[in-house]
């Protein structure tokens, strides 16, 4: 019978429908793509292979990158400290001239176990440069060894500019390419995907005191000792890595060694991502409830509408003796199934959106689109919301049809 | 059939907009017995307060001044919810514009009031297909009330009349809307379910072809009975 009460006001039914698809389909795109994004980040940061970093609030402002790595390395528990210098520097190929890459000072061995599995996989399988330790040409801070002058460069790098295993090129801290260094290059590496791809295309890798010599963060121009790096990255053991107070206690220790620095623990990143995460959901659920408030209304008014369509039908079954709650239920049955329809449409209209997305959008679209994650707790606890909704929409009808005068009505 | 009458009002009035400048005194001291089995016409001009009775009589409506008993029950100490239950197992209503419910089958429109006193469904199916066939359309049972003539609505409203054995029958212009030769069928329907329930019968009408196959006549005026007669 409520079907066909449905079936029998199409235009209006089609219309509550819509309307609440249309509500529903909101918080289903903002949510699934804003908790993709954020579980993808939450992924990234729980993959990698350090579990700890140190960083600085000036640029290049960690110093004593080399000792400070020692020390850290001596902390029980710790795998690897690995400090990492990032420069804009220009390479100029042999013939060429010169394009600006990203260039990335790394102690190899503590780079490499550093590194999440994935990421390390993208690094050829051994990773030197040719002094794999870089103690070699930091020469206990002389910077007077001999350096071994390899670098790694990304394979867009090397396909840009066509280049092979064993070219050779110069790297300059300027666009003088007489200010340069001659280097070789020894290989590549494939580029870790970010959220909205790579950070950087053009990379090079190189051992880091070569590059603190090539723009002048190894020693100042007075001789004195400066071995700046951007930041520290640290694995724990494994066996420590899923421990949060191992990390914790690792992290403290850390701590006290550079007071001035700031240690983060991945863990605290975490923590902080998902209190992000909980801000951003709480502003979608919080946008989304305008358009679910506004088709509440609006299925108030099409309930109440139908109400007054249906004065005769309703009045007949009460004069007929029906009960007033078969009333009310003939009506709450007609709202539920009007918000059941529409909360189910829009879901699949949601999901359909962010297909189209994923699919169609622009590279940037398409790449977020992509990451949606589809919680069927959250899904069915949107749908449930809504049949609460359906409920609270009908109250004021069912008064309304109970109240009406059935003399009146049945004049 | 049991003496008590079915229906019996003392000085009853409905007064709407009671002590505003816009006071209709609808009924105005009307005292009447109606007793079982009985088949009354009730009759007279627009507004003389023929329908606010049959509002009366059907629960539909509460006095505003006098008494109301319905089988003895005072009318006055019942709720709405005792009321309801009283019209669904004691009235049948006529209504001249039938007011089918146009989403349901003859069949089920016959059966609402079983469904409402919940019967199971088998027996609340083959009660209303024996209505259906009483007034001449078991071959109608699965249409639909627009696919209905004016007579053949008017017969299904009829048959839901019937369907919970009521004491009183309430009609209010039945063939108001039909041509004469319907109208008569309509009232031939009226008169054998009259005869073959026993229940009290009460048309109100403007036409007295419809009010001569009644017993007894009543003819109001400015809300009140002005006359009250026996005999066709």
């Amino acid at each position: 019978m409520h079907w066909r009460n449905l079936r029998h006001r199409t235009a209006q039914t089609i219309l509550a429908i819509a309307a609440i698809a249309v509500a529903v389909a909101l918080p289903v795109v903002l949510l699934s793509v804003g908790g993709g994004v954020y579980s993808h980040e939450l992924a990234s940061v729980q993959d990698a292979g350090f579990s700890i970093s140190v960083d600085s609030a000036a640029d290049h402002g960690i110093a004593d990158a080399h000792s400070l790595a020692r020390q850290i390395d001596a902390i029980s528990g710790v795998a690897a400290a690995s400090p990492i210098l990032s420069v804009a520097v220009v390479l100029f190929t042999a013939n060429g001239t010169g394009i600006p890459v990203l260039a990335e000072g790394v102690i190899p061995t503590a780079f490499s176990a550093t590194q999440s599995s994935a990421e390390r996989a993208l690094l050829p399988p051994s990773f030197t440069l040719g002094d794999p330790d870089d103690t070699i040409h930091f020469a206990n801070g002389t910077y007077g060894g001999p350096a071994s002058g390899q670098v790694l460069l990304s394979t867009p790098l090397l396909q840009t500019l066509n280049l092979s295993s064993g070219a050779s090129a110069t790297l300059s801290p300027t666009t003088n390419r007489s200010a340069g260094v001659g280097v070789t290059v020894v290989g590549s590496f494939g580029l870790p995907p970010g959220l909205l791809g790579p950070s950087a295309l053009f990379v090079a890798l190189m051992p880091l005191s070569q590059l603190q010599s090539l723009v002048g963060l190894g020693r100042s121009t007075t001789g004195a000792l400066l071995d700046d790096a951007d930041s520290v990255q640290v694995a724990v053991v494994p066996a420590l890595a899923g421990n949060p107070a191992a990390v914790a206690r690792i992290t403290a220790e850390v701590q006290a060694l550079v007071p001035y620095y700031s240690v983060t623990s991945l863990t605290q990143q975490t923590s902080e991502i998902r209190a992000a995460q909980a801000v951003i959901t709480g502003f979608y659920v919080g946008l989304s409830s305008v358009g679910l408030v506004v088709s509440l209304l609006f299925l108030v008014i099409i309930l109440m509408r139908r109400v007054e369509q249906e004065r005769s039908a309703i009045g007949i079954q009460r004069a007929i003796g029906v009960p007033a709650w078969r009333v009310s239920r003939g009506l709450l049955l007609e709202a539920e199934a009007l918000t059941l329809c529409g909360g189910l449409s829009g879901v699949a209209g949601g999901i359909l959106v962010i297909s189209l997305l994923a699919r169609w959008g622009s590279p940037t679209v398409s790449e977020i689109a992509g990451l949606a994650t589809y919680d069927p707790v959250t899904l069915a606890g949107l749908v449930l919301g809504l049949l609460l909704m359906g409920l609270v929409a009908s109250l004021l009808p069912v008064r309304r049809a109970l109240n009406l005068p059935l003399p009146e009505v049945l004049r | 059939m049991t003496s008590e009458p079915t229906v019996r009002l003392e000085s009853v009035r409905r007064v709407y907009h009671a002590g505003g400048p816009d006071e209709v005194r609808a009924l105005d001291g009307v005292s009447l017995t109606i007793a079982p089995g009985e088949y009354l016409s009730v009759e007279g001009p627009s507004g003389s307060g023929k329908t606010t009775l049959l509002n009366l009589l059907g629960l539909l409506d509460v006095p505003t001044e006098g008494r109301m008993l319905w089988r003895g029950t005072p009318v006055e100490r019942l709720g709405e919810r005792d009321r309801t239950r009283l019209r669904r197992t004691g009235i049948g209503f006529i209504f001249q514009r039938f007011y089918l419910l146009p989403t349901l089958t003859a069949l089920e429109n016959v059966a609402l009031p079983l469904l409402a006193g919940g019967l199971p469904a088998r027996e609340r199916e083959t009660r209303a297909r024996m209505l259906l066939a009483q007034v001449g359309l078991a071959d109608r049972e699965r249409s639909f009330p627009h696919q209905l003539s004016g007579g053949e609505e008017q017969r299904v409203a009829i048959a839901r009349a019937l369907a919970n054995g009521p004491q009183l029958l309430l009609a209010d212009e039945p063939t108001g809307e039909l041509d004469s030769t319907r109208a008569g069928q309509v009232l031939d329907l009226l008169e054998a379910a009259h005869r073959d329930t026993g229940a009290a019968v009460v048309v109100v009408t403007h036409n007295p072809t419809v009010a001569s196959r009644a017993d007894r006549h009543l003819v109001m005026r400015d809300g009140r009975v002005v006359s009250d007669t026996a005999g066709r």
